[in-house]
């Protein structure tokens, strides 16, 4: 792997994390390709034995099974003004660790594997910890590198949280 | 000040004045209080457990819970549906660990005591270590709940051996579900997966917001709509032409126009479609139902179900103590639609209806903070105002159940809770007075002359 695109792709996954961490989403938009694909599936508690595909069958039901356009209308409530629940604001911060970017047969494309700890706060004392992995393509452009798949397995059963007021 | 404890004796009458039109906080908030809604509510009315759809095979198994009582929903050989308490008889360890599946017997981890999928006891680790005499086989089985019930899919269980059936147990309410659950050839099923999540709230609020609370839409839900919607707001209610129907506790609020809630779900293709099949549910519905269903709308099975119909989210206001339940949210669509409309319902519905929904996101706060606000001593002692519409009573010719006019009302809950009253009093299910005057009892709810009043 060559150094300066492990590099460049690291430092574009930081701003990325800290565009959301800022709630910098018209910016963060910009980071996605126009066919992006942002997925996080729902999975069960299944037996080991049991061979049910959850992740990758779609008619499943997804926290996240998203195009471009499904982001941006889940973003403009935002800019409504009338988003109760987010006023005041919450507050975010985005660690990103364990990224690995493995080359993939299309030359533009990188595989990139990633993990987060996404810490929410909000109000006097709400606050949640949701952590998992990522599996990304990112995608090179004249723009540099753009997200054009992203899949998010979050490590709980039940969400422990009462929304998904962010993204991961 | 006089400061006045919570004393529990058994009557709740104290808790609230549904003439007058409010409720005690407390009832959202004291552990005696939940403990005894456990014990009069949900170890006695019928719960619902699974979607016919999510078992379809023997030995396929789901587990939930009643109550806080956890439950194991196992398909069987014959093809009814048995329904046990996930505990094995032995030292009460919980035996099944998966959410669904499919199984030929449930082994309890601990000693190794295995159950057949009908919950009967069939031997056990090292059995030679019960001499002759020390266990009759037959009577430690996985505990079996009293009653299994379906309704057009839809899979209820009691605990009761003494509740009423489940057709009196829904009642006219039958009518009104089959705009769900039989708008079409072929029924319903679940789409596969759940999504589940944590809110600390009270289970009621949850319940009473999808039975009656139309009003909170508009201004909670602006953000969601116009996210939705390319920016347009909430449609428009017609308070002539727009109801509560309560009957039994349970409770669905709605419009006649036919597209709110269809337009909510932000998927023009499902409103297409609706209005395609619409002639065809009119002949087996009649009009007025054709006309209900799609409209701005939502309900509750009491007590602890409810679905927007049109938006087509389906979910489970699980209690885990006073302050907290766990949800658990489905997508219902009918079998014989097209893959791709499932698929854009599905779509929809998370998009609306899911944790990251933009409608869901805006509920979980407010009920969230209705339910902490009364940690504060004097806090809880204020009464909460339900007293909307509370002169709006009608008797409709075509809708059975109390109806109310105008679907911004208090009506449905006022009737929930009355339901609530009447069952956290009652001692036994003959003490629980029938409310209503039904229309449907032992009659066909389908086709267009069910549920007119008869003169």
């Amino acid at each position: 792997m060559n150094l300066e695109i492990l590099k460049t792709i690291e430092q574009t996954l930081y701003r990325e994390a800290r565009l959301l961490d800022q709630e910098r989403y018209k910016e963060w938009v910009g980071m996605l390709t126009d066919d992006i694909h942002y997925h996080m599936p729902g999975i069960e508690n299944r037996y080991r034995r049991d061979k049910t595909e959850q992740v990758h069958d779609m008619t499943r039901m997804a926290f996240y099974d998203d195009n471009l356009e499904d982001l941006k209308k889940r973003l403009r409530r935002l800019e409504t003004g009338t988003a109760w629940s987010e006023d005041p604001a919450t507050r975010y911060t985005h660690l990103i660790t364990n990224i690995e970017v493995v080359p993939t047969e299309k030359e533009d494309e990188m595989l990139v594997y990633s993990n987060f700890l996404a810490y929410r706060n909000r109000n006097e004392k709400d606050q949640d910890t949701l952590i998992g992995n990522r599996e990304d393509i990112w995608r090179k452009t004249a723009e540099g590198y753009k997200l054009a798949k992203r899949m998010i397995i979050l490590k709980q059963n039940v969400l422990l949280s009462k929304n998904l007021n962010v993204y991961l | 000040m006089k400061i006045e404890k919570f004393k529990d004796n058994g009557r709740y009458d104290s808790y609230m004045n549904l003439d007058e039109g409010w409720l005690d906080r407390r009832v959202f908030w004291e552990q005696a209080i939940y403990d005894r809604e456990m014990e009069q509510i949900f170890a006695r009315c019928w719960l619902f457990v699974a979607h016919e759809s999510q078992i379809p095979n023997p030995g396929d198994f789901l587990t939930t819970y009643m109550g806080e009582d956890g439950v194991i929903v196992c398909r069987q050989k014959d093809n009814s549906v048995k329904v046990f308490l996930n505990s094995c008889p032995h030292r009460g360890n919980k035996v099944n660990f998966a959410d669904a599946g499919n199984t030929r017997r449930f082994v309890c981890n601990y000693h190794g005591w295995g159950f057949g999928t009908d919950g009967a006891l069939m031997g056990m680790h090292e059995e030679y270590c019960y001499d002759a005499g020390d266990i009759d086989k037959s009577q430690w089985g996985l505990k079996q709940v009293a009653k299994v019930g379906n309704y057009k899919g839809l899979v209820f269980a009691t605990f009761d051996e003494a509740a009423p059936s489940l057709e009196d147990y829904l009642g006219d309410f039958r009518w009104y579900l089959d705009m769900l659950l039989d708008n079409e050839d072929g029924g319903t099923e679940l789409i596969g997966g759940c999504i589940k999540s944590v809110i600390g709230a009270n289970w009621k609020f949850g319940v009473e917001n999808f039975i009656g609370d139309a009003y909170h839409a508009g201004w909670t839900h602006d953000s969601g709509t116009r996210a939705m919607n390319n920016g347009q707001p909430f449609p428009a209610i017609d308070m002539k032409s727009s109801y509560h129907a309560s009957m039994n506790g349970h409770g669905w609020e709605f419009g006649t126009e036919g597209v709110g809630d269809l337009f909510l779900l932000g998927r023009p293709k499902v409103l297409e479609y609706y209005n395609k099949i619409r002639p065809k549910m009119a002949e087996r519905l009649g009009e007025m139902r054709s006309k209900i269903f799609g409209s701005v709308a939502s309900a509750s099975i009491f007590p602890n179900v409810s679905f927007l119909p049109g938006i087509s989210t389906f979910r489970q206001w699980m209690p885990k103590g006073p302050t907290q339940f766990e949800l658990r949210t489905w997508v219902i669509v009918n079998k014989s639609m097209p893959d791709d409309i499932k698929n854009e319902i599905t779509k929809g519905v998370m998009q609306t209806f899911g944790p990251g929904g933009a409608f869901e996101m805006d509920d979980g706060e407010n009920w969230e903070n209705c339910t902490q606000t009364n940690r504060g001593v004097v806090t809880r002692r204020e009464k909460l105002h339900y007293r909307s519409g509370i002169n709006r009573r009608i008797e409709h010719p075509e809708l059975p159940g109390i109806v109310y006019q105008g679907q911004y009302n208090d009506a449905n809950q006022r009737n929930m809770y009355q339901r609530w009253l009447d069952l956290m009093n009652a001692e036994n299910w003959k003490d629980v007075p029938e409310r209503y005057s039904p229309r449907l009892n032992g009659k066909e709810t389908m086709g267009p002359k069910a549920g007119l009043k008869v003169a």
